[in-house]
Formats: structure tokens, sequence, C-alpha cells
């Protein structure tokens, strides 16, 4: 049996999958990411292969690398941005869906997918942090909660109150201000998943997306989150089967796959 | 691709906007004249006795201070000129010729003009004695009355000041031999981009960035012999044998003086074929023609006005001839699709960006990557990542196409 590889060297996990020559996921891992990427992507690699008893990524026909520290997987035939990868990750999971929100852990990207899974149109943030993974991870530090429990806070919510800052170090200060007022911490939660899922909106909207929907990356975990946004997108967010952090890592295996295959 | 002789010179010529030409040219009793924009003719300033140098800043990291005196709402790169003026780092200049265009190098400009921070003498701003800044209008409309006004605003707000301060020989004759060795700078400059058009271009977008910006810094005189000498190179340069881009474009937008910038695209496989943007040569190397029957001086006024792109003018048939433009280029450098950068808060680039994204792609099918990004990058990574994949995606769309 042939295996291709994936690995997507996120800010925050590294994910890799590898995928048989018929396209089955035969093994995958999430990894918190190390300083170096070059390390991440050996210790999550290392952990894959040894899940398929291979004992190098040589042994795989053809890798792929992508995510923030793509060009630092080490034998990788080449990489390629996230953005395709997520958009092709998706596809072969669900080609019913058209548009992702991907939200990683320091960006957030809208994407709509073509019928064959390739990027149709694509829109990501600035440099700015605001409403990525790093800003729940400060959120949920000044709720003093983990980022499970802070995912489920808001739903218990009946009201929201708005938060006007986006920016993290704004919005911890603006956050332990309403803490200190006594508000309630479900509906400054709540606030605080609705300012995200407008950030989230704005980007779907420049990306083209208008309908299947779907959340990738790690915040699509989070539940109060996926709520707002359907909240703002006025309809239902598509539920993948396969992790949706997975996604990119998926795509990358399966752009290995076609290109492995097509080599010979 | 074998490298360009005097390519490392040049990337040192921009390491500071006091390089070591303006230094020779000012050691040999020239007058040292900043600007910032197209619209203030760089051929006047170039005039026997005085050199033109377009403002940088570069390696400028964060502008605290100038952000103190100008908002943090004013766009990065007048933030970074005026960084820079308060460093020290343009104390070489003899005058700085200011324009009314853009608002936010405008404030910049009236800070020198004021020549001192804060109303406190020995704050100065520029450490010269001998330096001064004047303002020119610049019209937002492109008729005789135009021309006539701009005319008229360049006599009194450069050519007098310029001959009252330093004694520069503002004649016929003299703006004349101005023209002439800026039409020289013209030719060599298109001689040596048109390479960009070739099927595997002989030069990069970042050797043609470079080459295009120490033409717009450094004295005339003295960078013309290094022009020559590389238009000449470039006659018998090969290209390498394997095409080393996946797409070409056009780079289109607001203000761009970072060489860097380009090569951080071209990093991502698409090669830069064609500027479109401030600092770029897409309408600044366009020669300027002395008509018979008129004064020099009216051709240069009409010239400028004539040639612009820039998106202050708004009557719609400009704006559309604007788009049509855009497109034109792409066709005629052969370009697969256009990269639009415009600097954050930029007044006339943030509604122009904007609107050239929808129209290229609707009414021209061109694939259009649009960032806003700042005077110096620092966010390389998230940048790579939105330009690469937009090489992928036109990849994809040739294959589709059956390219």
């Amino acid at each position: 049996m042939k295996y291709f590889g994936g690995c997507d060297v996120g800010s925050t996990y590294t994910k890799a999958v590898i995928l048989d020559e018929n396209g089955n996921m035969v093994a995958d891992t999430t990894i918190k990411s190390k300083i170096n990427s070059e390390q991440s992507a050996i210790a999550a690699m290392d952990d894959v292969l040894a899940k398929v008893g291979l004992k190098s990524s040589k042994d795989l026909e053809y890798l792929i690398g992508t995510g923030y520290g793509r060009n630092k997987v080490p034998f990788a035939d080449e990489n390629i941005s996230e953005i395709s990868c997520h958009a092709m990750g998706v596809h072969v999971t669900n080609p019913n869906v058209k548009a992702i929100i991907d939200i990683g852990g320091q960006d957030v990207k809208g994407i709509s997918i073509d019928t064959d899974g390739t990027v149709k149109n694509f829109a990501m943030n600035d440099k700015c942090a605001a409403g990525t993974g790093r800003f729940f991870e400060a959120m949920a530090r000044s709720f003093e909660l983990s980022l499970p429990e802070f995912s489920k806070l808001s739903l218990t919510a009946k009201n929201v109150i708005p938060i006007t800052a986006q920016c993290t170090v704004f919005a911890e200060s603006e956050v332990i201000t309403l803490v200190g007022e006594g508000k309630p911490m479900d509906e400054i939660a709540a606030g605080i998943e609705m300012a995200v899922a407008k950030r989230c909106f704005v980007m779907a909207k420049k990306a083209g997306a208008t309908d299947s929907i779907t959340l990738t990356g790690g915040c699509a975990k989070n539940d109060g989150l996926k709520e707002a946004i359907e909240h703002v997108l006025k309809l239902k967010v598509v539920n993948l089967k396969t992790d949706p952090q997975l996604m990119g890592a998926l795509g990358a295996a399966e752009y290995a796959r076609q290109k492995g295959l097509a080599k010979k | 691709m074998k490298d360009l002789k005097h390519l490392i010179y040049f990337e040192n010529l921009l390491q500071e906007a006091n390089n070591d030409l303006v230094k020779q040219a000012k050691a040999e009793g020239k007058r040292a004249i900043g600007y910032t924009c197209y619209f203030m003719p760089e051929v006047l300033l170039d005039l026997p006795g005085c050199f033109s140098a377009r403002l940088r800043a570069p390696r400028c990291t964060s502008p605290d201070i100038a952000t103190y005196y100008l908002s943090g709402r004013v766009c990065h790169y007048a933030r970074s000129l005026m960084e820079r003026a308060l460093e020290g780092g343009y104390n070489f200049l003899d005058a700085q010729m200011a324009t009314e265009t853009c608002t936010a190098t405008c404030r910049f400009q009236e800070h020198l003009q004021q020549k001192h921070l804060d109303s406190v003498e020995d704050m100065r701003i520029i450490d010269n004695d001998d330096f001064f800044c004047e303002f020119t209008d610049i019209p937002f409309k492109n008729n005789e009355n135009s021309y006539q006004h701009f005319e008229t605003q360049l006599r009194a707000h450069v050519l007098e000041p310029l001959h009252e301060h330093f004694g520069i020989d503002i004649s016929d004759d003299a703006i004349r031999q101005a023209v002439e060795e800026h039409n020289e700078v013209c030719r060599l400059i298109n001689e040596i981009g048109d390479y960009r058009k070739l099927d595997n271009p002989t030069i990069t977008g970042y050797e043609f960035h470079v080459i295009q910006l120490v033409s717009l810094v450094c004295p005339k005189y003295l960078i013309l012999p290094y022009l020559r000498e590389t238009a000449e190179e470039m006659k018998t340069r090969e290209p390498d044998t394997r095409k080393n881009f996946r797409c070409k474009v056009v780079l289109a937008g607001s203000e761009n003086d970072d060489p860097d910038f380009t090569k951080l695209i071209e990093g991502c496989g698409a090669l830069v074929v064609c500027d479109r943007f401030c600092y770029g040569a897409v309408e600044s190397r366009v020669p300027i023609v002395l008509e018979e029957g008129k004064s020099p001086l009216r051709c240069i006024a009409e010239h400028y006005l004539k040639t612009s792109n820039c998106p202050r003018f708004m009557p719609q048939d400009e704006m559309r001839a604007r788009k049509k433009r855009l497109a034109d280029l792409a066709k005629e450098y052969n370009a697969d699709g256009v990269i639009i950068a415009s600097n954050k808060f930029c007044e006339y680039w943030s509604y122009e960006r904007v609107i050239d994204t929808f129209i290229l792609q609707r009414d021209f099918g061109l694939p259009v990557c649009s960032i806003e990004k700042e005077y110096i990058n620092s966010a390389s990574g998230q940048l790579r990542t939105r330009f690469q994949a937009f090489v992928e995606s036109v990849e994809i769309k040739h294959i589709q196409e059956g390219k």
C-alpha cells in the first residue's frame, strides 16, 4: 500500500494526516506547536507515521506541508497554502459544502470552494490577531476558565452584552471592567462570541460565501461561536464528520495523493 | 540569471535618504530638494545647480514620535517620513517642495514648514539654516484652466523660490536641459523595464523596483552612468533556463518604495512584471514632450496632469479609464493577474483599491489579490499565505482554461 502525507504546522497546533492511495484517512494527529516549526513538524510526523508502521517521512510517496510553518516540514515534496488545503480538505469530507470560515490561532479566513475543491475566492484578516484563537485564549484566561468551558459558557446566556473592542489587549480590559461591574459572565461571553462572529461574517461575505458554510480550524470546536455565527449569517453551519481542526492537513494529504499518483 | 553588476550598489543607495550619491552632489555644491509626490515635477528640481530626492524612510520601524504629532490614523508612510525627519535623516535637504495632494503627506510637510517642533527654537526638524518648505497647489481636473493654474503655481512656488533662495537658473534653456536629462533617465528605465514583457523575463520585479527607486532618490547626473551601464548589460543577459515563477502579476496601488515587498510577492511565485503604484515607473518614466509654441514650463504642467493615474482625480470617465488602463497594462505585460496593495489609511487608494478589486474581476476577468499593508511590512507570514494562495488559484484557473 502507498501512503501520502499532509502536515499542517499552525501557530498553535500542528496537525498531520496520512491517506492511503484510495483516499482513506489511515492516521492523524494533533499536537501543540513548539516554538520551532521544524520541531513541531517532526514531532507530528513521527507520531502519525508510527500509527501506520512507517519509520520516516521518506517512506511516504508524497508529502505536502501547509500552515504557517509549511516551508519547514522536513522531507516535504512541496508546500501549499493552508487556504487551498482547507478548501480541499473540506471538499473531500463533504463535497456539498461551498464555503469555509477558518479560524486559526492567529488569523481568520473566509474561503469559497469551487466544484473541484479548489479555491474560488478568499479573504483573510491582516496582521492583527483580533477575533482569532489567540483572542479566545486571552478571553478564557480573563474568565479563569479552560477553552472548552469558555466555549460553552455563552450558550446559557439570555442576553448579549456587546463588546466594543476586538483588540485582544483592549477587549481584556473591557471584559475585566464588565466583570468588575457584576455583569453576568455568560452574557459577557456571549458578547465576545458575537463580536468574533461579526468579524467572521465580514470574511465570509468578502470571500463570496452565500450558503452551505462550515467552520474549520481549532475554533470550530467552540460551540458558542458556532451558534453566534449561525445567528449573524442566518443559516445553519454544516457539521463535518471529520475533526474540523484536521482540514488543512487532510487537504494537504489529498493534494499529496493526487500529485503522488499523477507522478507515476 | 547572472547577478546585475550594480545591484548591490543600488541596494546600498536605498539604505538611507542621504546616500553616497546625495552626499557627493552636496559636496559638489548642489542643492538637495526633497519631494514626496508624483505631482511635484522632479524635472524642475533637477535644474542645473540642484537635484531632486524623493523622500523615503527605509528601515523605519515604529513611528512613535511622529504619531504624537500626526495621529495614529494618518498613513504609516507619512508618519514614517516624519519620524525619519525627527531622527535627523533629512538634514541634508535644502528645501522641500510640498504638494497639496494627499492630506497625510501634506500634514508631514506642514510640520517641515513650521521648522520647529512645539514652537521651541532648539527643536528644529530639519537642522539646516538654509532649509525652507514651499507648497504647490495641484489641480483636481484635467482641463485648460488646470494647466494654466498648475503652470502659475509651479512658477510661483517652485521656480521662483529656487532662484531667490539659491540663485538657480530657471530660464527656459535651463528647463530644456533638465528635460533632456530627465528623458534619458526615462528612456533607460523603460528600456530596462521592457525586458519584463518577455515570455521568460530577463529581469525580476525586485531588481527593476530597486533600479526605478535609485532613479528617484539619487541625483540624475550621478546615477545616469550606472543606468546606462545596466541597460547595456541587460542586452546580453540570459534568463534562467527553467522559469522560476508560477505566474506574472501587475502590482498596483498606493505609495510603495519597499523592494522587499516586491521580493516577498516574487518569493511566493508571482513575478511582478509591471509597477503601477506611486514610486512606480508606469507614469513617472513617460518622457516629457516639449511642444513647439508652448513654454517648457507649460508643457511640463500639462505632462504631469495628463500622465497621472492618481485616484485623486474623481470624474467618472477618469475613474473608468483607470480601470481600463490597469487591464491594458496586464495585457501589455502578459500578466495573469493584479495585486492591488494600498497603505492603511491611504486617503485615495483605500477607496480605489476596493473598487478596482471588484471591477477588474467583473468587467475584465482578471484575478485580483487585494491587500491593505503598512509602509514597512512586518506581517510577512500572513502576506505570504495570501500571495501563495493567490498564485495557486491563478494556476488552477490556467489548468481549467487549458493554458
